[in-house]
């Protein structure tokens, strides 16, 4: 880290009382919130429907009964049919970034709104995050909760916010050197492609800026990521989760042990479930998340299934917050392929890559059919440094990485290298996987 | 010491005129050229009148490239010339990684280019027996 920060004379929790609250009291609250969130729900068109047969909840057990919230249900119904309250309460909309067909739209009261700030707030005071930080915001603006949360939560604490969005990396260069920036948001990808642009300018990432903290969030990616971007940058880097359905970012949120994110209880009822069966999960089980909101009330959503794989860690957090955390996500549901009929996850292709020093930022998996056979090639830049001219020497990598992402996905892959800057680089949220069996 | 250039290229049409334009553009000569291939990608090596500019070019168009050390040796182009340079190495027990040549005046001389591990104690060898060794 650059410059050590004296927290000494603020409290290390942003709302004390609630972080630390005591396990029974929060599943009183927890259950509270899950009957008053049904109450209200069953105010909207949608759910009015949905739960017609189900009059009132007393307890989980009643609870685990009633029917999931997809995706699709978002995206089949008028967006308004989730509205729980006249729309004059309704100060907001964002809209998911939709990797697949049409938007689901997220409303909020002016309290939502508050209740939102408050709780990003709370995950970036955890991390260490104070009035006297300069936050520039790397994220999207607008219909993307990612950027708007994010800013809301940062000026809540006092931070001067640099608005910068996505894009135009010599101008946020710019902006981190000139305003001496000490904190960022932003996506895992694009802070790799800053990493990548710096060293191809003769620059030195550690040397160059007055960073501590990166914020990355929108991207499943691996731990191996998270340390090769702390060690390219000398910073703390923190992974953070969320999705729009839920708010958006600052559902959940890792603490400075860096060891699971905590999943902040008082705000959303979680279940781990069996994808398949939908059958509710033992703690410590892996399976897909599903939540409850259990404060909004603009538009409750009563056991979203959010399609994302993860399990309850069940050891108590050394950082004495008492909301349970969830492991990293592994990838989102729907980020799954199947390749010769094995589930295969992008993130354990990532982590495998990215253990060998040789290999580049980039990379890309291709999934081809051909004459009835799955193929698989994952596409990799070599970094300069690393190439002597030795045509051996990149078999051999080529042999040894192969073997390795064999041992981990149980499939065969291509190995392919690629000449360098050939792989696409986005600045939001990069599209590693090609499948071109669909088209 | 002599050196050479070594690409690294996608197994793609296209890919050396990319590089010859480069040179061309920059007006620099190429003197040799030869390519390993495996499978998807491969390797070319150059040798051009101005070596250092050559790599820096390509360098600066994003190309894998590195700047090697190899003999570069002048043999008389007639029959068993070559055989005469292989037979002092093995005599001195030295292995040959790579080796390629391009003539310089014909029937009268050609260049020889050898990848070896030890470049100066081979640029000796061969001096020593009378060889001109060739720094590009």
């Amino acid at each position: 880290m650059k410059q050590k920060q004296d927290f000494s004379s603020s409290p290390d929790y942003w709302e004390e009382k609630i972080e630390l609250i005591e396990k029974g009291k929060l599943r009183d609250i927890q259950l509270e919130g899950l009957i008053s969130s049904f109450e209200r729900a069953k105010k909207s068109e949608f759910y009015k429907f949905k739960f017609k047969d189900f009059e009132k909840i007393k307890n989980i057990d009643d609870f685990e009964k009633l029917p999931f919230t997809t995706k699709f249900d978002l995206v089949e119904n008028d967006p308004f049919a989730f509205l729980s309250t006249d729309i004059k309460n309704i100060v907001r909309v964002h809209s998911s970034s939709g990797t697949t067909g049409r938007s689901k739209y997220i409303f909020y009261t002016k309290r939502d709104i508050n209740t939102w700030a408050d709780t990003v707030a709370r995950c970036l005071y955890m991390i260490g995050v104070r009035k006297e930080d300069v936050f520039q915001n790397m994220m999207s603006y607008g219909l993307f909760t990612g950027g708007l949360g994010l800013h809301y939560g940062a000026e809540r604490i006092g931070c001067l916010i640099i608005p910068a969005g996505t894009g135009n990396t010599e101008k946020q260069l710019e902006l981190m050197k000139q305003l001496k920036t000490t904190v960022i948001h932003i996506t895992p990808s694009y802070l790799l492609y800053i990493a990548h642009f710096i060293e191809e300018n003769g620059l030195s990432p550690k040397r160059e800026f007055n960073l501590r903290i990166a914020v990355v969030g929108a991207e499943p990616h691996s731990e191996t990521t998270r340390r090769k971007l702390e060690n390219i940058f000398g910073i703390n880097v923190y992974n953070c989760y969320g999705l729009s359905e839920m708010n958006g970012p600052g559902v959940a949120f890792e603490c400075p042990f860096k060891d699971g994110l905590h999943l902040w209880e008082d705000q959303y009822y979680m279940e781990i479930i069996n994808p398949k069966t939908g059958k509710v999960l033992k703690e410590g089980e892996e399976g897909e998340l599903v939540l409850t909101t259990l404060k909004r009330e603009g538009m409750p959503l009563i056991r979203y299934r959010t399609g994302d794989l993860t399990k309850i860690i069940k050891e108590k957090c050394k950082c004495g917050r008492t909301h349970r955390k969830i492991q990293r996500i592994k990838g989102r549901a729907d980020d799954m392929f199947i390749v010769k009929g094995v589930n295969i996850f992008p993130s354990q292709i990532e982590t495998v890559i990215m253990d060998f020093p040789e290999v580049d930022k980039n990379y890309q998996i291709i999934i081809d059919r051909k004459e009835g056979l799955d193929i698989l090639t994952v596409q990799i830049e070599i970094k300069k440094d690393f190439f002597k001219g030795d045509i051996n020497e990149l078999k051999n990598l080529q042999e040894k990485i192969r073997e390795e992402l064999k041992e981990k996905i149980l499939v065969t892959p291509i190995v392919e290298f690629v000449e360098p800057g050939t792989l696409p680089t986005t600045t939001g949220k990069a599209k590693r996987v090609i499948d071109k069996r669909r088209l | 010491m002599g050196k050479q250039i070594s690409i690294f290229v996608e197994n793609k049409p296209g890919k050396i005129s990319k590089i010859t334009e480069i040179l061309g553009k920059n007006k620099i000569n190429l003197k040799a050229m030869t390519i390993a291939d495996s499978g998807s990608f491969g390797i070319i090596k150059i040798m051009t009148d101005n070596n250092q500019k050559a790599y820096e070019v390509l360098k600066d168009n994003n190309f894998l490239v590195s700047l090697q050390d190899v003999v570069v040796v002048e043999i008389p182009d007639k029959v068993g010339s070559f055989h005469k340079v292989a037979k002092i190495l093995e005599r001195n027990d030295i292995n040959i990684e790579d080796a390629y040549g391009f003539i310089t005046q014909e029937g009268v001389k050609a260049v020889l280019i050898l990848k070896v591990k030890d470049t100066k104690k081979v640029e000796e060898i061969l001096k020593n027996r009378g060889y001109k060794v060739i720094q590009f």
